[in-house]
């Protein structure tokens, strides 16, 4: 974990320089670059609502908002896990000729990703004016929730990278989860709408108070924002804390031997 | 032996072993065979068959053999992209961790974008590399074409811009991988002239190349490697001679 801080720092030149080109290679080759970044978000908030609001009647307040509270944060996980998860393979042939501590590749597409992400804040900043949603002073707690998802995908994702490096078809394994995992996870639904007697499972599921924090926060109760309680902070960030040292530990054991396998 | 008293690098009874389970993994099980440390029924080769060596501070060390011989293991093992099987590395100073001239170019990034990333690969701070680029774009001779697309320079241009990069770099140690087979033959000479400057310099040069002509002129020492053995080490010259006698078919057909 100390060693995790240390490298990440020493190369957070080349982490960043890393990112950077991941963003660049992303939107270089389209005619409106990085409005993609925001655009797209507001087209997926665009179709969602039409599908959740009109024609599916979804009974809850202001959906929208309550769907893209949770959806984005949730977005930077699967996205970031997939370019984690690809990040060694993808960078094998660089791993045999250059030394760099491996890490460094996951980091960056956790970092990309991340700069996306909060990126998608403004235009969900946007909808709330648009929709004339209330902004809430939580807001200002957001930093909590995101270092929390930002850990949490860092952890699962140094796993999962290392993984694909001896079995290609994690890959493929990881879509499947996803699918799975967004659906057992509080972002199209609240907990509320699963019955009392299944809700322990739910709650067992370490996305889940992150992505409940994000929710309280920016819906709350539509008129004021809400703080999430002492537990479900703690209880996020033990989860994140945990996979961190988990997905670190099984990284560090076979990063030596990544450069053999890519 | 020599003294290792000045010694840049020692190597002693390195052993390197490739494991190679064939073909794609079918089952979990060879997984798990994949990720232990051993296993059965995985073909094990052995690229370095305990070889030990010095590189002293300040030489040029050539490295010759066919293919396969071991001379490209050699060279990422000192840039610890691997570790050794068995033996001991030790590595006294920054060593260049550059293996191939060009490791890490993005096409779609421009060539100034592309120095500076290359330089944060090996370590090198892009505020560095920035008050550099001058001299890299000048060495390199492609002053003009620092902002466009890496994707529209031929290969000979990259590979200009490479070993501009990696000379620029000031590593204690320099690896150099056959970076003098491209290139066309006045840049060729150019690189040359950096490696003599690096000499005179009393820098450290670890240089493999199947260019057997440049080897007397740009090496201080030679081991010649056979099938993850060191078969000769010594002056430049007589080991290139013993080199291509040792290519020669064991049993010659009668002369013409």
């Amino acid at each position: 974990m100390w060693e995790l801080c240390r490298v990440a720092y020493e190369r957070r030149e080349l982490i960043w320089l890393l990112a950077l080109k991941e963003l660049k290679v992303r939107y270089n080759r389209s005619a409106l670059g990085f409005l993609w970044a925001l655009l797209n978000p507001l087209l997926m908030a665009l179709v969602l609502t039409l599908v959740f609001s009109s024609l599916l009647r979804v009974n809850i307040e202001r959906y929208p908002i309550f769907l893209l509270s949770t959806l984005f944060p949730w977005t930077f996980f699967s996205q970031s896990l997939n370019y984690a998860t690809q990040s060694i393979v993808t960078n094998g042939s660089l791993l045999k000729k250059v030394y760099v501590p491996p890490v460094v590749f996951p980091l960056a597409a956790v970092l990309a990703n991340l700069v996306n992400f909060l990126l998608t804040l403004v235009p969900l900043a946007l909808l709330l004016v648009v929709f004339d949603f209330p902004f809430h002073g939580t807001w200002l707690f957001l930093p909590v929730p995101i270092l929390m998802l930002v850990l949490f995908t860092t952890g699962v994702g140094l796993a999962f990278a290392t993984a694909n490096v001896f079995l290609r078809d994690v890959g493929q394994v990881l879509q499947i989860i996803l699918s799975v995992w967004f659906y057992f996870s509080p972002i199209i639904y609240d907990l509320g709408a699963i019955h009392p007697r299944f809700q322990w499972f739910f709650e067992l599921n370490p996305m889940h108070p992150i992505l409940r924090s994000f929710r309280l926060a920016i819906y709350g109760e539509v008129t004021r924002g809400l703080l999430p309680s002492g537990n479900l902070i703690l209880l996020g960030a033990a989860g994140a804390l945990l996979a961190l040292l988990a997905g670190h530990a099984l990284f560090r054991r076979y990063q030596d031997s990544f450069a053999l396998y890519v | 032996m020599p003294s290792a008293d000045n010694a840049k690098v020692q190597f002693r009874e390195v052993v390197q072993r490739f494991r190679h389970v064939r073909g794609r993994p079918h089952m979990l099980r060879e997984v798990f065979v994949r990720m232990s440390a051993r296993g059965e029924g995985v073909r094990t080769i052995d690229a370095l068959k305990g070889i030990s060596f010095d590189v002293r501070a300040g030489e040029t060390l050539g490295l010759i053999g066919r293919n396969g011989s071991g001379k490209s293991t050699i060279l990422r093992l000192i840039a610890r992209i691997y570790r050794p099987t068995a033996g001991t590395v030790t590595v006294h100073g920054g060593v260049s961790p550059l293996i191939e001239l060009g490791a890490g170019f993005h096409p779609e990034l421009t060539a100034s974008e592309n120095v500076v990333l290359s330089g944060a690969l090996m370590g090198v701070a892009p505020r560095v590399m920035r008050e550099r680029m001058e001299a890299v774009f000048a060495f390199a001779e492609l002053a003009e074409y620092a902002e466009v697309p890496l994707k529209q320079f031929s290969s000979g241009m990259q590979a200009r811009l490479a070993f501009a990069i990696a000379t620029e770099i000031d590593p204690d140690i320099l690896l150099l991988d056959e970076v003098l087979a491209v290139g066309d033959e006045a840049f060729q000479r150019k690189c040359v002239e950096r490696i003599q400057r690096f000499r005179r310099e009393r820098r450290t040069l670890v240089f493999v190349t199947h260019d057997l002509r440049l080897v007397p002129d740009v090496c201080d020492r030679v081991l010649v490697l056979d099938d993850g053995r060191v078969v000769a080490e010594g002056a430049p010259a007589a080991m290139v001679e013993r080199y291509l006698e040792s290519l020669k078919p064991a049993a010659p057909a009668a002369a013409s």
